[in-house]
């Protein structure tokens, strides 16, 4: 390729592009948006070993295990990721680092598509890592690149902390050469990779000493970049795509672009200081950089313009700017969208988790939920997810809450629902806790819903994959693995078999103990449904709205001609015919295209048995 | 040359993100500079996506400011009219009129409103279609949105030849054919009002 050829990459293309120049061999990851596109990229360099790890933690352990062999590895995440990561993140720091590690995070200001908003630049500085911010893609190639040589050379772990604006921001990039880096070597050394007490008290000074070697760094280096405007008497120090944003603006102000926002150089805040009558920080989230330069005891404002939650776009910039008086006028006006119908998202067609809910809906049961698509059903029409914390939270609070009603002389049938993905990431010690003080007059249903990949995040594999598809190679029996943890009780279904379903979940969800219901259908889009598509014969249908409930995007009650009521209809070009419509319906108006509109019940059901024998069910062994 | 402002409006698995990669990836072939932005993650559910495309010589951040949209480009017509606060009175709008119903008009609750959309085809330039049924046409309904590049084509300032050659590059190698016809029934029978 034409090294002078400019390309649009979006910001995760452009980390994995830097990761790949920079010679990276070894990139793990957890799915997760806004950076699961990263390891998905990486995938595509053949010189590269690239894992979807089980979970965050092991992903970064992975990437660990690389840099202690020597060579350059990269864990990348979304910024909750870095949660359930962080015990080893904390500890490992403190080692001087050998092949270059870097850790990416996506932060997601705004929350576009996360459960909250933490700033993981504060993580960063917590555990004592220089932290770049990328404000597009080229910076995002040109950072990752530049945090691994930082990271050798400092024998410093880097973050590059990316927000999901950038992620997903495509802009032009001229790409490099790759280079092959040395490989070091692993050797012995208890002191600097053991790490009990005596060897971390002399680590803490080792820490402190490389941040105040990187300010050194900060300094001078070209990640930071000074915009001085001629006769300007502010200076807005910021860093990101908020940079852009403001540039936007084209002010009469000089600009300090942050590549690296921790450290900061105290030098050089000290001499612009002296040079400026006033010092803005504008900053997304928390106020990191503005913090950092007020424990340098030099005097500047931020947080009291701008907002500490969401994004910061140009309007809002100008508006803050505004109020430090530093803009007269307001020339971008602000947003005001119109009221129109909101667009939630809902399952798919076809989706197996669809009869799941509306069965729990009906049966009216308390239900603690989790994170993947199955979170969807705590919306409207289904409203059947009570609670969702966090990845595999459902298990722990499911038996938290049955335990606390049975100490106040509650007694309530709960029901949890976690994905094959989220129980391999971190249900699996719940199950296994289930069986402390186990008491047989305890009510608790756990539906695994086994959809055979990590559906959210765009079907990436989960451990148990392997069963189905071959490019998949971990093969877990979900079953198995629960029936050997100790629980005995363990039911598996078929959902699109509606009727067998809900039996199944009736029965485990009124009687006292630990059910395991097992759910196989898989998700809809990495695994298409080749059926006849369903249409609803208007003569039939009696307008009870069943099928309208379950919520699928084509069907609706239409006006048919010569038909006074309204009455159900199928948009043929949206569905995908997985039967549940013409289960729930009372009156079998709803059939398979091409079958007589009076076709017997019995004829229905014919097809739904086929396609539950191919399910394999194995309920034998169960109780 | 002005920067131009290109907002996109679409439904979670209409292939939203894709039309914006093609939109950038011709823009720089024909030597501009350009920046986009697209939702995805928990919207691709069927919820409501959207993306932004700017081109021009210098082009500093990837949003639009609002009401500085030059193009709407809505593929289903709801996600079009959500935009309406981003646009001018000169802003073409270039939309496809396959509904896709959201949850809360599936459910009853709320009317899809279609009158307040057919108004906002009359107050705007607007070049309308059931893209997806003209798809269909060639044999492949996800056409729909090379449709409405092929509409937008002629208001840009990249050549025919650059679109195309971008849109065969990024589709796959069978619907090739598909997307050629439908980019030109696009280019070819919706010309503006003179």
């Amino acid at each position: 390729m034409n090294n002078q050829e400019k390309i649009a990459l979006t910001g995760n293309q452009g980390i994995a592009r830097g990761f790949y120049e920079a010679g990276g061999l070894l990139a793990a990851s957890y799915p997760g948006s806004p950076t699961v596109e990263i390891l998905d990229s990486i995938k595509e360099y053949k010189e590269v070993y690239a894992e979807f790890s089980t979970s965050e933690k092991v992903a970064l352990e992975v990437a660990i295990g690389g840099s202690f062999a020597g060579v350059r590895s990269m864990a990348s995440m979304k910024h909750v990721g870095v949660n359930i990561a962080a015990d080893p993140l904390m500890t490992f720091t403190q080692t001087k680092t050998n092949g270059g590690f870097v850790l990416l995070s996506g932060d997601d200001p705004g929350m576009a598509s996360s459960q909250n908003e933490q700033d993981n630049r504060v993580l960063g500085k917590f555990a004592n890592m220089g932290i770049l911010v990328p404000g597009d893609a080229q910076d995002a190639l040109d950072y990752t690149k530049a945090a691994f040589d930082i990271s050798e050379e400092y024998h410093m772990p880097m973050m590059v902390n990316i927000t999901s604006r950038v992620c997903h921001s495509r802009t032009p990039v001229v790409l490099g050469e790759r280079r092959e880096v040395e490989p070091r070597t692993f050797e012995k050394d208890v002191e600097r990779y053991c790490m009990i007490p005596p060897h971390t008290h002399k680590l803490q000074y080792s820490m402190k000493e490389r941040i105040e070697k990187l300010q050194e760094l900060a300094y001078s280096s070209e990640l930071n970049a000074l915009e001085e405007r001629e006769g300007a008497d502010t200076l807005v120090v910021t860093s990101g795509l908020v940079y852009h944003n403001l540039k936007e603006l084209d002010l009469n102000l000089s600009i300090y672009k942050l590549g690296m926002v921790y450290p900061i150089s105290p030098k050089k805040i000290q001499e612009l200081s002296e040079k400026y009558q006033r010092i803005i920080v504008i900053e997304e989230l928390m106020p990191v950089i503005e913090n950092e330069i007020k424990l340098m005891g030099v005097e500047c404002e931020g947080k009291k313009y701008f907002s500490f939650t969401g994004e910061l776009h140009t309007e809002d910039i100008e508006e803050g700017l505004k109020k430090a008086g530093v803009v007269q006028e307001r020339k971008t006006t602000d947003l005001e969208p119109v009221d129109s119908v909101k667009r939630t998202p809902l399952f798919c067609a076809g989706c197996p988790h669809r009869p799941v809910f509306d069965i729990l809906k009906k049966l009216r049961k308390r239900v603690i939920g989790d994170i993947g698509c199955y979170s969807l059903a705590m919306l409207e029409p289904f409203k059947a997810s009570d609670s969702i914390i966090s990845m595999g939270a459902t298990v722990g609070i499911t038996k938290g809450m049955t335990k606390a009603n049975a100490l106040v002389g509650k007694s309530e049938p709960l029901v949890s629902v976690i994905g094959d993905g989220t129980m391999f990431h971190s249900g699996l010690p719940g199950f296994v806790n289930l069986l402390h003080q186990r008491d047989e007059n305890d009510n608790m249903t756990f539906i695994i819903l086994d959809n055979r990949t990590t559906a959210m995040t765009g079907g990436q594999a989960t451990a148990a994959s392997g069963n189905y598809t071959a490019e998949d190679d971990m093969s877990v029996d979900i079953k198995t693995i629960i029936q050997s943890m100790g629980h005995d009780n363990i039911k598996e279904i078929d959902q699109f078999d509606y009727e067998s379903a809900k039996k199944v979940i009736t029965e485990e969800t009124n009687k006292p103990g630990i059910s395991f219901i097992i759910a196989k259908r898989p998700c809809a889009l990495k695994f298409k449904i080749q059926e006849n598509t369903f249409y609803v014969n208007p003569n039939v249908c009696i307008g009870c709205r069943n099928c309208v409930k379950t919520n699928c995007p084509p069907i609706r009650m239409k006006k048919y001609h010569n038909i006074e009521k309204l009455k159900s209809s199928i948009d043929p070009d949206m569905c995908v015919g997985c039967s549940v419509c013409a289960q729930v319906c009372p009156v079998d108006a709803i059939q398979p295209k091409g079958q007589h509109p009076d076709h017997s019940k019995k004829g229905s059901a014919k097809y739904k048995r086929q396609e539950y024998q191919k399910m394999n069910l194995n309920n034998e062994d169960s109780k | 040359m002005e920067t131009i402002n290109i907002m996109l409006g679409g439904v979670g698995g209409q292939g939203l993100v894709l039309t914006t990669d093609v939109i950038c990836k011709a823009a720089l072939k024909a030597g501009y500079n350009v920046k986009s932005n697209d939702v995805i993650g928990l919207a691709q559910r069927g919820g409501m996506v959207w993306g932004s495309v700017r081109i021009g010589k210098e082009v500093h951040s990837p949003n639009i400011p609002v009401g500085k949209t030059d193009i709407l480009l809505g593929l289903e017509p709801l996600e079009a009219q959500r935009w309406e606060h981003l646009i001018n009175k000169d802003t073409k709008l270039i939309v496809n009129t396959r509904e896709i119903h959201p949850t809360p008009s599936l459910l009853e609750k709320k009317e899809y409103p279609k009158d307040e959309i057919a108004d906002l085809f009359e107050r705007y330039e607007s070049y309308i279609s059931n893209f997806s049924a003209d798809a269909k046409k060639f044999g492949n309904i996800k056409a729909a949105n090379t449709v409405l590049l092929g509409v937008m084509a002629q208001f840009l300032p990249i050549s025919t030849d650059i679109w195309k050659e971008t849109l065969r590059e990024n589709v796959p190698e069978k619907a090739i054919e598909v997307n050629m016809k439908a980019f030109d029934y696009g280019y070819e029978n919706f010309k503006p009002k003179s």
